[in-house]
């Protein structure tokens, strides 16, 4: 039963992360038809006006979105889905952890028959539960809706992005649920997550060629959609991150008092 | 009730940084009592309570409760106790149904006749959210899932805080019946003498971190006696041999001392002073406790 407390105290973030990323999807496959006439006048934009850093971006997201599978990846998988996903990993291992703020109930908690490696052992698996059916659900419904616009995106394709998202970003869940440790509230582990998650995506993006241990390129998973190699350096080093994550939050949780 | 002890502590000690909160705490609760906890606010009660049930850590010193050593993983003392914290600590991202429900299920011994019954007299609307209760009804709420879970020892710490009189007394009413029928055993905390002296048949004071009284709330009325000794002029400055002195005062001249037993050696020892009345009267447990307390303070 406690599955259920973790359950009711997440429910409404996990719901919302799954309404909006429901909408996201819908909206990527209704959009690709006006995005797929606009794309001649995009290409001569693209090869007459800029040059230098600004111009490979413009060529390169041009480039990629040729065909509807690059543009399900580069509009989908790699923006709207990778840091909506994030955004509410970092919600959802938020608060709850016997957080000490009014109404949480960490004294109720800790009354209860039940070992403190379970309250944190439950916790986890039900936010990662969560998590994994927001970057599931919503990537199945891009190939359930494309035959509708005419196009077909596949299942393979959507269950591998879905799994880097979910294994590449899983450290995001791991750092909140750690802060919420640290914090009684809900917004200081959200907010310093999301933080943390802004400048590492900037330092991957500011790295030549960009890094194979990066952690948005196994979410984005490039390297997957350019060559099939899953970008395992980025995913490994998210699940030994997460692993350690989820082994200090235990300590804590151990060590607490309240 | 028996000679066992539901729960027993040994010197307990915690320290929180340079704060010491428990500065050797000594209790002996026997199986089947009403022991009331008594102190002022700050006194150490909550903390002690916190360690009992493996909330915090003592930093020295022993308690072991329903037999088992207090420790943040004695699951089978939590198992066996039920407990409700002075904020009336729930889920508030529950409806009563739900919290009911979730609290039965870590109880194999759920009372659900006695949750029914409980749910008629408290008046809880199964779905009402938690967060919505009024301070009354979320007191009730928590005494329901306390008393419900079968639990052999009930730790109630300021079970009345906060609550108007009607609704303290519906509570004091439900633990005095419940302990009445089911021979548990009640450990309740407060800073309210008279519903200390109203249930509890055993009480502890702590003070500063430590125990200062405790005994069999009879005992301890049979045994404290004020002594006042009346003199021709001013009260002279002694102290006396006798054991048992609790704390003297002297104003003009009346010198007035409590004493916890030994009163025929201590009028004894006085009549060398010479004094032309000494009067010796019973005590109330208010009058204990202030002036344990105030001991203390001296």
């Amino acid at each position: 039963m406690l599955w259920q407390k973790s359950w009711v105290e997440t429910r409404w973030r996990f719901l919302i992360g799954f309404a909006i990323l429901l909408v996201l999807a819908c909206g990527i496959v209704m959009q690709y038809p006006a995005m797929r006439r606009l794309m001649p006048l995009a290409a001569s934009v693209g090869a007459g006006t800029a040059d230098g850093r600004l111009a490979r971006a413009i060529e390169h997201a041009i480039e990629v979105q040729r065909d509807y599978r690059g543009f399900v990846w580069y509009q989908w998988v790699s923006q709207n889905f990778a840091h909506t996903w994030v955004l509410f990993a970092a919600l959802l291992g938020s608060g709850g952890l016997l957080a000490r703020s009014t109404g949480a109930g960490a004294l109720f908690t800790l009354s209860l028959p039940v070992r403190r490696r379970d309250l944190v052992e439950v916790r986890a698996l039900t936010g990662l539960a969560e998590l994994f059916a927001l970057a599931l659900v919503p990537s199945l419904l891009i190939v359930v809706l494309s035959p509708a616009i005419g196009e077909r995106y596949s299942l393979a394709d959507a269950a591998v992005h879905a799994a880097c998202v979910f294994v590449g970003g899983a450290m995001f869940y791991c750092l909140a649920l750690l802060l919420s440790t640290l914090f009684s509230d809900i917004w200081r582990p959200a907010l310093i997550t999301c933080g943390v998650a802004v400048l590492m995506a900037g330092a991957e993006a500011m790295a030549a060629g960009g890094s194979r241990f990066g952690i948005f390129g196994a979410i984005t998973a490039e390297s997957y959609f350019r060559t099939g190699a899953l970008p395992w350096p980025g995913l490994l080093v998210s699940v030994a991150a997460s692993a350690a994550m989820l082994s200090a939050t235990l300590a804590n949780v151990n060590n607490m008092e309240v | 009730m028996s000679d066992v002890l539901a729960i027993e502590t040994v010197d307990l000690r915690k320290r929180y940084g340079d704060v010491e909160a428990l500065r050797g705490i000594n209790l002996g609760v026997p199986a089947g009592s009403i022991f009331g906890f008594l102190g002022r606010n700050g006194a150490g009660k909550t903390t002690t309570i916190k360690v009992l049930l493996g909330m915090a850590r003592a930093t020295s010193g022993a308690a072991r409760v329903l037999g088992i050593p207090a420790s943040p993983d004695a699951v089978d003392i939590r198992r066996r106790t039920a407990f409700v914290s002075e904020e009336k600590d729930l889920y508030d991202s529950m409806t009563v149904e739900e919290i009911v429900r979730f609290t039965a299920s870590f109880y194999p011994r759920w009372r659900s006749e006695l949750e029914q019954r409980y749910r008629r007299a408290f008046d809880l609307s199964p779905n009402a959210q938690v967060k919505t209760l009024s301070r009354g009804t979320r007191s009730r709420l928590a005494l329901l899932l306390a008393l419900c879970r079968g639990a052999e020892l009930l730790i109630l710490d300021e079970p009345t805080s906060g609550l108007d009189p009607a609704a303290a007394e519906d509570v004091l009413q439900a633990l005095v019946a419940h302990a009445a029928a089911d021979a548990v055993t009640v450990f309740f905390s407060s800073h309210q003498i008279a519903e200390v002296e109203q249930i509890a048949d055993h009480i502890a004071i702590v003070d500063r971190g430590r125990t200062v009284v405790a005994g069999a709330l009879d005992d301890l009325r049979a045994q404290y006696r004020r002594v006042q000794f009346v003199f021709d002029g001013d009260a002279p400055a002694v102290s006396f041999r006798a054991p048992g002195v609790v704390r003297l005062q002297r104003q003009g001249r009346v010198l007035t001392l409590l004493c916890s037993g030994g009163v025929d050696a201590l009028v004894a020892e006085a009549h060398a002073l010479q004094p032309v009345a000494i009067d010796v009267t019973p005590v109330t447990l208010k009058d204990i406790f202030l002036d344990t307390v105030h001991a203390e303070e001296a």
